[in-house]
């Protein structure tokens, strides 16, 4: 999970989303931040475009995405089998990072996503 | 018995001293920039400008005033001698240091002008006045110290953003993006009225204060600045009126002495 210091303009975002793809073994990426309309959506200017700067077309690994947020986080999902090689992908992550992102950034590890059955899975068998 | 002397808060740090400075109505705050007035009134988007102010009642010199004591003791303000609708503005102010908070602003405002109506939300102030006096307080407080380009919006609606990290230029989050960085000139231009309607003209505000300066500025207690608990005056008048209400809710029999 990488939090980063300042909210990313849609430039540098794709460049880090470009940079991550030299490392191998990522599953998937999630992003957060924080929204941007594409209309104002309320008030007496509701309807009207809101032509926000960052609200834009990025290019990821060939592809257009309609970035609609202002980034501040990338939630990385990382396919790995053993603790070497998770250590091995988080530093190269901390390099992309590191050259990428200027104001800086905090970087946890952790299992964010559920791995295991809970009473609901059985619940709803 | 002397004379009640009016005070305004306590403390001894910075921030402390910085609430009783913008409080002081004897105070004449610093002006930093200078915003036309006519740009003002394109921000704020209720009239354009030269435009007459539209009227909701007839002028108070016209006399058809009902008999009433409190309005003959009252003396009117500009605009409600005119019969000016009611206006607002509402600015926004960020938790990283900005140079006041909105419940700062609620306190300045009541203690040095009369015939306003504001209110407190947790990032942001609404003030709501006559028109023509409106417009003479909005350049006031956007060209005076108690602005920051960059972490003070000036924002109608959709005014999220005050506990926002901070954009890459360091200006605080907008949805609506009414104002945006000028990498030439590195100042602030509004691009489009409180409410997001885009504006005819681009309205440079000026440019953003170094964090050092904002840090000396500021009336925020934080954690990574002056935190509150440094300061034992403040700490002990939070806890104070703590208590009193506690008990005043309570066990009112206990309040003694106070």
């Amino acid at each position: 999970m990488i939090i980063t210091n300042r909210l990313l303009s849609a430039d540098t975002t794709e460049k880090v989303l470009n940079a991550l793809e030299s490392v191998p073994n990522i599953r998937q990426i999630n992003l957060t931040g924080e929204s941007i309309p594409k209309t104002i959506n309320s008030g007496p200017g509701k309807g009207l475009p809101n032509n926000h700067s960052e609200h834009k077309v990025i290019r990821v690994k060939g592809k257009d995405i309609e970035l609609r947020y202002l980034v501040g986080g990338f939630l990385v999902e990382l396919e790995v089998d053993d603790e070497e090689s998770l250590d091995a992908r988080v530093e190269e992550i901390k390099a992309v990072c590191n050259a990428t992102i200027e104001h800086g950034y905090s970087l946890q590890v952790g299992r964010y996503s559920k791995y295991k059955p809970t009473l609901h899975d059985y619940r709803s068998e | 018995m002397a004379a009640y002397k009016r005070q305004f808060y306590p403390g001894t740090t910075t921030p402390a001293k910085n609430r009783r400075r913008y409080m002081d109505p004897k105070v004449k705050l610093k002006k930093l920039r200078d915003v036309a007035m006519d740009d003002v009134v394109r921000i704020m988007g209720h009239r354009n400008p030269g435009e007459d102010y539209k009227s909701i009642h007839p002028p108070i010199e016209e006399g058809k005033e009902p008999d009433c004591p409190i309005r003959k003791l009252v003396t009117p303000i500009e605009g409600a001698k005119h019969g000016d609708r009611i206006r607002y503005i509402q600015f926004t102010d960020s938790v990283y240091f900005a140079p006041i908070s909105p419940y700062q602003r609620a306190w300045m405002y009541l203690s040095r002008y009369r015939g306003i109506d504001t209110g407190t939300l947790s990032g942001r102030q609404i003030i709501e006045v006559r028109e023509r006096d409106l417009e003479v307080l909005a350049k006031e407080y956007i060209d005076n110290e108690t602005f920051d380009p960059a972490l003070t919006g000036i924002r109608g609606a959709t005014v999220h953003g005050h506990a926002c990290r901070l954009d890459e230029h360091g200006l605080m989050f907008d949805a609506w993006q009414r104002y945006v960085w000028d990498d030439e000139k590195k100042e602030v231009v509004y691009v489009k009225d409180q409410v997001a309607i885009p504006l005819d003209r681009r309205i440079s505000v000026g440019k953003p204060a170094a964090m050092s300066d904002l840090k000396k500025r500021t009336t925020i207690f934080r954690a990574d600045g002056v935190d509150m608990r440094d300061d034992k005056e403040v700490t002990m008048y939070g806890l104070r009126i703590h208590k009193l209400r506690t008990l005043g809710g309570y066990q009112p029999w206990k309040v003694k002495g106070e």
